[in-house]
C-alpha cells in the first residue's frame, strides 16, 4: 500500500492527463465486461470471413446425409448432405448483418426522435410523442409477420426495414424522458446563456450525456433483431434459400431434426444466438463504466470493503432489560466529566483500487451528556464519514479498520458500537442514539405520510406499545417540533423544506434517545428556516437533556450553538476547545483562517485573508501537516512532521488541545525563530 | 500539491470600496424596468379555464453599474433567481423592460439573442453541474471561444483558453485542460466557469448564488476574483445570494427580495448596518453570529407565503410583528430614507401611526431579538 501510495504521488501531470484519457480501456479490463467483448466480436469477424473459412459451399448437397460430427463435418450434416458447419459461417454474416442494421435503423430513429421530442417541447414534443406512441400501441409482432409475409424475396433489407420500423418508439421514450431531465441541468443552460446554438447543443451537451443510454438500446435492438430474424426464418416467412441462422433452424424442422435425433443440425444455430445474445448483454454491463469517465476509478473499492469484514471482538449479548429512565435533564456544565460517548483513535478507510484514503485518521473526542459537540471542516474533510462511523451506518468502500466507540448506557455499563452484533446495533440506534440527515427530502419516504413515518420507527423498536399510543406519542412528537398536529397525514412533498427537518427531527426524538447525530441538518435550508429549527433543537436539548454532535461546515452557526467545538482537517483532528475560547483565541491556523474567512454582518468590518489553495486532496497525503502548504505559519519541521494534539491552557483556565507544530517544546523554538511574529499572535 | 497558486492579497482590491453604494453620474450599464415574470403553474381546474399563476416576479427594478457589485439578497422561492435569468434574456418577460445601455431588448432566441450573451453572461450556482460531465475542460472552453472569437485560427484560440485560465488564477492552464469535470475541485470548476463566462468579454456578469456550493476557505478566493475582474474590466456584476453578510462586504448596493419583490435596496453597509424593511431585520438576525448573546432568541415567525396566491398588500404583512391594518390591503410604495437607501414599508409612511409604529421597530427590531414566549406560534404551512 505505500508503495502504491508513492507511486501516485510521484505520478506527473501529464502522465495524470494521459492515464485518464486511457482510462477508458480499463472498463474492458473487468472479466465480464472482456468475455462479451470477445464474444462479440469473435461473432462480428465471423461474420465478415465466415464465407471464406467456409469447407464446403453450404448449399451444396453430398452422399453424406444426416451425419454426426465428425473430422470432416465437424458440425454433421444436414439430410441432404449440406455442411452445417458452413451454413452456420454463411448464415453468420445475414444474422449479424440484421441484427446490426436493424439496431443501426432503429437507434438513428430512435435519437432523432427522442431528442427532438424532449429537447424542442412544446407542439414538436407532442406530435413526436403521438408518432412515438402509436408504434408503441401497434401489435407489432404480428405487423412484423405481416409486413415479413409481403416482403419475403427482399431479403435482408426487408427484415432490417421491418425490425426497426417496429422497435424504434421504445427507446425514442427512454431518450425523450432523458433528454427531458437533461434539459433543465445546470451546464445545458450554462451552454444556452453562453450563446450556443441549439443544435450544438443536443449533439455536444446532451448526445454525449446519453450514450449510455443509447447504447444499451444498441446492443438491446441487435439482440432482439436477430432474434426476430431466427424466430421469422423459423416460420418460413424470409427467403428460405438464404442461409441464416435462423433458416437452418427452419430446414431443421422441416426435415424434424428434433424428432429424427439430429442434434446438431438446430443445435449449433440456437447456441449461437444465445451465445452471441449473452455476450452483447455482458458488454452491455461494462457500457456505462466506459462512457461516464466519474465511474472509472469507482467500483473497484466497494468490492475490497465489502470483502474485508473486520473481526472484532463481540460485545457480551445482553438481553432487552428496560432501559432505566434518563435523570432529569440538567444542564451542562463545561467541566462535566459525565462522559456519555468516547470515541478513540477511529480510523475509517476508503478502500480503493491500489491503495486506501484514510478519511478519518485517529480521531478521538468525548462527549458528555447534555453537551453540544461541534464538529466542523470542510467537504472532505472526514466530518460525515466520521458521522456514519458513530453511527456504523457507512457503506463500502469506507471500512472502520481500527479504534473504539464507547458508549455509555444510561445504567453506566459500557459498550463498544464497533463489537455490536446487528440487532443489537439495531437496538443501539435510534434508542440510544439517532441520526438526522442533511437531505430532509431524501430522507423521507415520499410515497408514506409523514405520521406513519414517525410510526413506523416506533413500531420497530416498541412492537408492544397499543396503536393509541403510538398515535399519540406521533402527535406529541409533531408538536414538540413545532408541526399541528393536523399535518400527521401530509405527505414529505406537502410540506416546506423547514417543516420537512422538522419531521425528520421528530423522528429523531421518537424513541428518546440519550445522544442525536445530526449531519448537517439545516445546510439546504434558507437563514430564516434555519433559525427557527436551530432554535428548536436547542430548545428540545434543554428540555429533554439529550446530547448532540452536530456536523456543520457553518463555523458561525456551530460556535453559537455548541458547547465544544472539534475542527477537522484532512481526516485529523485539528482542534478541540470549548466554543467560546475558540471563538475568541482559536489555536490551530486552519482554524484562525477559517474564522477569519467568514463576513461579519455586526461590528465593524475587518479584513477577510480567507485560505489560499485548495483543501487537500486525500487520496495524495503528504508527509507531514496537511495544512502546511496553505498555512501562513507553516516552518521547516511542518513538512516531515504530523503534529499530535498539543494541551494547552486557554485564558478562561480551561485546556485545548491543537495539532500544530507551533506548540512543540523543542521544535516551536524553530518556528518562533523564522518568524517572530508568532509569539504574539498565535501564544 | 496541484491546484489554485496562493490568492495575490496584495492584489486584492481595497475593502471600503464595498458597501459605500455607487456615486452619483455613473450611468446602469443593465436595468431593470418594473419588470415581472408570471409562469403558469400545474394543477388548477381546466374544466373552469382556471389558470394557476405563479407570481415568480412582480413590477422589479434595479439598475447595474459598470464597475460596481450590485447584490441581490432572498431566500430561496423569492425570485432573485428567476431576476438574474430575465437579466440572461433567458426566460420572456411578462411585462416590463430589460435595458441595456438605455435600449429596451428583447430577444428569446436567435442571432439578436446571441449578441446579447456576449454582453451579458451568466454564471451559475452549481459549478459541479454546470460543466457536461462528459467534455473535457479544455473542449467545453474551446466552445465558448469558438463562439465569441469565431475570426480567430484553432492555434490563436488555444492561446484564448490558456490566457482565460489564467485570468482566473488556474496555472499552469496545462494542468486543468485534461481534465474531466469530476476531477477538479468545486473551487476550481467555479473558476472554469467565471473563464467560460469570460470569454465572451461581456459588460455585465449575472453572477447565481456563485459560491453557496462552495467551501467557506474557497468562497472568498472566488469573491475575490469576481470582484478583481469587475473592477478591471469595468463590468457590473449582478451577485446573487442568501448571504447578506457577504453581500455588506462585496457589494456596493445591496437588493433584497421577499416573495417576488423588492422590498428594500441601498447601499451595502446602508442596508445590513441600519436595515429598515421588517424582512431585511429578519433576516439579519437569523444569520448565524458568534458573537450573538447567547439567550437571545428571533421570533419564530412563520414562512415566506406561496407566489401562487400571494397575500394582498405587503406580501410579509402576514408575518410582520408591526403590521398595520393598510398592510393588509395596499401594496406600500417605495419611500425614499436617504441616500439612495429605499424601502417598501408602510412604517415609513408619514403620519402618526405609521410613526408610532416605527418607534416601537426601532425599539425592539427583530435584531435585537425577543425570548420565545411560553407557547411557541405553531405555524401550519
Amino acid at each position: 500500500m505505500v508503495a502504491a501510495a508513492i507511486t501516485t504521488k510521484t505520478e506527473t501531470p501529464e502522465a495524470g492527463a494521459r492515464g485518464a484519457r486511457l482510462a477508458w480501456l480499463r472498463a474492458f479490463g473487468r472479466p465480464l465486461t472482456a468475455t462479451g467483448l470477445i464474444i462479440t466480436i469473435f461473432f462480428a469477424v465471423l461474420a465478415i470471413i465466415g464465407p471464406w473459412l467456409a469447407p464446403y459451399d453450404p448449399s451444396t448437397v453430398s452422399d453424406a446425409t444426416t451425419a454426426a460430427p465428425s473430422a470432416a463435418h465437424w458440425l454433421g450434416t444436414t439430410q441432404n448432405g449440406q455442411d452445417i458447419l458452413s451454413q452456420m459461417l454463411y448464415g453468420a454474416r445475414v444474422s449479424m448483418l440484421v441484427g446490426v442494421g436493424s439496431a443501426v435503423i432503429g437507434t438513428f430513429l430512435s435519437v432523432l426522435v427522442g431528442l427532438l421530442a424532449g429537447y424542442l417541447g412544446g407542439v414538436a414534443d407532442e406530435l413526436l410523442s403521438l408518432l412515438a406512441n402509436v408504434f408503441l400501441v401497434l401489435p407489432s409482432l404480428p405487423l412484423t409477420i405481416i409486413l415479413a409475409a409481403y416482403l419475403p424475396h427482399s431479403g435482408s433489407l426487408g427484415i432490417i426495414f421491418v425490425i426497426s420500423i417496429t422497435g424504434w418508439a421504445w427507446g425514442a421514450r427512454v431518450l425523450r424522458a432523458q433528454t427531458l431531465s437533461l434539459r433543465h441541468r445546470d451546464f445545458v443552460e450554462a451552454a444556452r446563456a453562453t450563446g450556443e446554438r441549439t443544435g450544438q447543443i443536443i449533439i455536444r451537451d446532451i448526445l454525449p450525456n446519453q450514450v449510455a443510454v443509447i447504447a444499451a438500446s444498441f446492443l438491446g435492438t441487435v439482440t432482439g433483431a436477430i432474434l426476430t430474424q431466427a424466430g421469422l426464418a423459423f416460420l418460413g416467412l424470409t427467403d428460405v434459400t438464404q442461409w441464416s441462422w435462423g433458416t437452418i433452424l427452419y430446414w431443421a424442422q422441416v426435415s424434424s431434426a428434433l424428432l429424427t435425433g439430429a442434434w446438431w443440425w438446430f443445435v449449433p444455430a440456437g447456441l449461437a444466438i444465445a451465445l452471441l445474445g449473452t455476450g452483447l448483454s455482458l458488454v452491455n454491463f461494462g457500457i456505462d463504466e466506459f462512457i461516464n469517465p466519474r465511474l472509472r476509478q469507482a467500483g473497484v473499492g466497494t468490492r475490497k470493503a465489502a470483502k474485508a469484514i473486520t473481526k472484532r471482538p463481540r460485545a457480551v449479548r445482553r438481553r432487552s432489560v428496560p432501559r432505566t429512565p434518563r435523570p432529569a435533564a440538567a444542564p451542562f456544565t463545561p467541566d462535566s466529566t459525565d462522559v456519555i460517548l468516547e470515541v478513540k483513535d477511529l480510523k475509517v478507510d476508503y478502500v480503493g483500487e491500489h491503495a486506501s484514503t484514510l478519511a478519518v485518521n485517529d480521531v478521538s473526542f468525548t462527549l458528555r451528556r447534555g453537551e453540544v459537540l461541534g464538529i466542523a471542516g470542510e467537504s472532505g474533510s472526514g466530518k460525515s464519514t466520521l458521522a456514519y462511523a458513530i453511527t456504523r451506518l457507512h457503506k463500502p468502500p469506507a471500512q472502520i479498520s481500527g479504534g473504539q466507540i464507547l458508549y455509555t448506557r444510561p445504567d453506566g455499563t459500557k459498550v463498544d458500537v464497533l463489537g455490536l452484533d446487528d440487532r443489537q446495533l439495531r437496538d443501539f440506534r435510534w434508542e440510544e442514539l439517532s441520526i438526522v440527515f442533511q437531505s430532509a427530502m431524501h430522507a423521507l419516504n415520499p410515497i408514506l405520510r409523514v405520521g406513519e413515518q414517525i410510526e413506523d420507527a416506533i413500531k420497530a423498536h416498541r412492537p408492544e406499545m397499543s396503536d393509541t399510543a403510538r398515535a399519540k406519542r406521533v402527535v406529541e412528537l409533531l408538536q414538540l417540533v413545532g408541526i399541528q398536529p393536523d399535518r400527521v397525514r401530509a405527505y414529505p412533498h406537502e410540506l416546506s423544506g423547514g417543516m420537512r427537518q422538522r419531521a425528520m427531527i421528530a423522528i429523531g426524538l421518537a424513541l428518546d434517545p440519550e445522544i442525536i447525530v445530526m449531519d448537517e441538518p439545516t445546510t439546504a435550508l434558507d437563514v430564516v428556516i434555519q433559525r427557527q429549527i436551530v432554535e428548536k433543537i436547542m430548545e428540545l436539548k434543554d428540555r429533554l437533556g439529550f446530547s448532540v454532535i452536530f456536523i456543520t461546515h457553518d463555523l458561525s452557526l456551530l460556535i453559537e450553538l455548541s458547547d465544544t467545538i472539534v475542527v477537522m482537517y484532512a481526516g485529523k483532528l485539528v482542534e478541540r476547545a470549548a466554543a467560546q475560547d475558540f471563538y475568541r483565541d482559536p489555536k490551530h491556523p486552519y482554524s484562525r483562517s477559517l474564522l477569519s474567512s467568514f463576513p461579519t454582518l455586526s461590528g465593524p468590518k475587518r479584513e477577510l485573508t480567507g485560505i489560499p489553495g485548495t483543501p487537500p486532496d486525500l487520496r495524495k497525503p503528504s508527509p507531514g501537516c496537511a495544512f502546511n502548504p496553505r498555512c501562513p505559519l507553516a516552518f521547516g519541521a511542518c513538512i516531515e512532521v504530523v503534529p499530535r494534539l498539543y494541551q494547552l491552557e486557554t485564558p478562561t483556565g480551561r485546556t485545548c488541545e491543537a495539532a500544530c507544530l507551533v506548540y512543540d517544546e523543542q521544535l516551536g523554538r524553530e518556528a518562533v525563530a523564522t518568524a517572530p511574529t508568532i509569539e504574539g499572535t498565535l501564544r | 500539491m496541484s491546484g489554485t497558486p496562493p490568492v495575490d492579497m496584495a492584489a486584492m482590491p481595497p475593502l471600503q470600496a464595498a458597501g459605500s453604494g455607487i456615486p452619483e453620474g455613473v450611468e446602469p450599464v443593465l436595468e431593470a424596468v418594473d419588470v415581472t415574470k408570471h409562469f403558469a403553474a400545474r394543477g388548477g381546474n381546466p374544466l373552469r379555464h382556471q389558470k394557476r399563476i405563479v407570481h415568480a416576479v412582480d413590477g422589479v427594478s434595479l439598475k447595474l453599474y459598470p464597475g460596481y457589485i450590485t447584490a441581490l439578497v432572498g431566500e430561496s422561492g423569492c425570485g432573485k433567481s428567476t431576476l438574474a435569468r430575465l437579466f440572461a434574456q433567458l426566460y420572456p418577460l411578462s411585462s416590463g423592460e430589460i435595458r441595456y445601455r438605455g435600449q429596451a431588448v428583447k430577444t428569446t432566441g436567435g442571432k439578436a439573442f446571441r449578441a446579447y450573451v456576449s454582453k451579458v453572461q451568466l454564471i451559475l450556482q452549481d459549478p459541479f453541474g454546470s460543466l457536461n460531465p462528459v467534455s473535457l475542460i479544455s473542449r467545453t472552453l474551446q466552445r465558448a471561444v469558438r463562439i465569441h472569437h469565431a475570426g480567430k485560427s484553432r492555434a490563436q484560440q488555444r492561446a484564448v483558453v490558456d490566457d482565460l485560465l489564467r485570468q482566473v488564477n488556474l496555472v499552469p492552464p496545462r494542468q486543468f485542460t485534461e481534465k474531466f469535470p469530476h476531477e477538479l475541485s468545486g473551487g476550481q470548476l467555479q473558476r472554469i466557469s467565471i473563464a467560460r463566462a469570460l470569454a465572451a468579454d461581456p459588460d455585465v456578469f449575472l453572477a447565481d448564488e456563485p459560491v453557496s456550493n462552495l467551501d467557506v476557505s474557497i468562497r472568498l478566493g472566488i469573491l475575490n476574483l469576481l470582484k478583481k475582474l469587475t473592477l478591471e474590466r469595468n463590468v457590473a456584476l449582478l451577485y446573487v445570494t442568501h448571504d447578506i453578510a457577504s453581500a455588506r462586504y462585496f457589494a456596493a448596493e445591496t437588493a433584497v427580495m421577499y416573495a417576488g419583490e423588492l422590498i428594500e435596496q441601498g447601499p451595502s453597509e446602508e442596508v445590513t448596518q441600519h436595515a429598515a424593511h421588517p424582512y431585511t431585520q429578519l433576516l439579519i438576525a437569523s444569520a448565524p453570529d458568534p458573537s450573538r448573546v447567547a439567550s437571545a432568541r428571533v421570533l419564530d415567525i412563520g414562512q415566506p407565503p406561496s407566489l401562487i396566491n400571494p397575500p394582498s398588500g405587503c406580501r410579509f404583512h402576514p408575518r410582520c410583528p408591526y403590521a398595520m391594518q393598510r398592510c393588509r390591503t395596499t401594496t406600500p410604495p417605495r419611500f425614499e430614507l436617504g441616500g439612495s437607501h429605499t424601502a417598501r414599508c408602510w412604517l415609513y409612511a408619514e403620519d402618526e401611526e405609521a410613526a408610532a409604529r416605527r418607534a416601537e421597530n426601532l425599539a425592539t427590531p427583530c435584531t435585537t431579538t425577543q425570548p420565545l414566549g411560553p407557547k411557541t406560534k405553531e405555524q401550519s404551512q
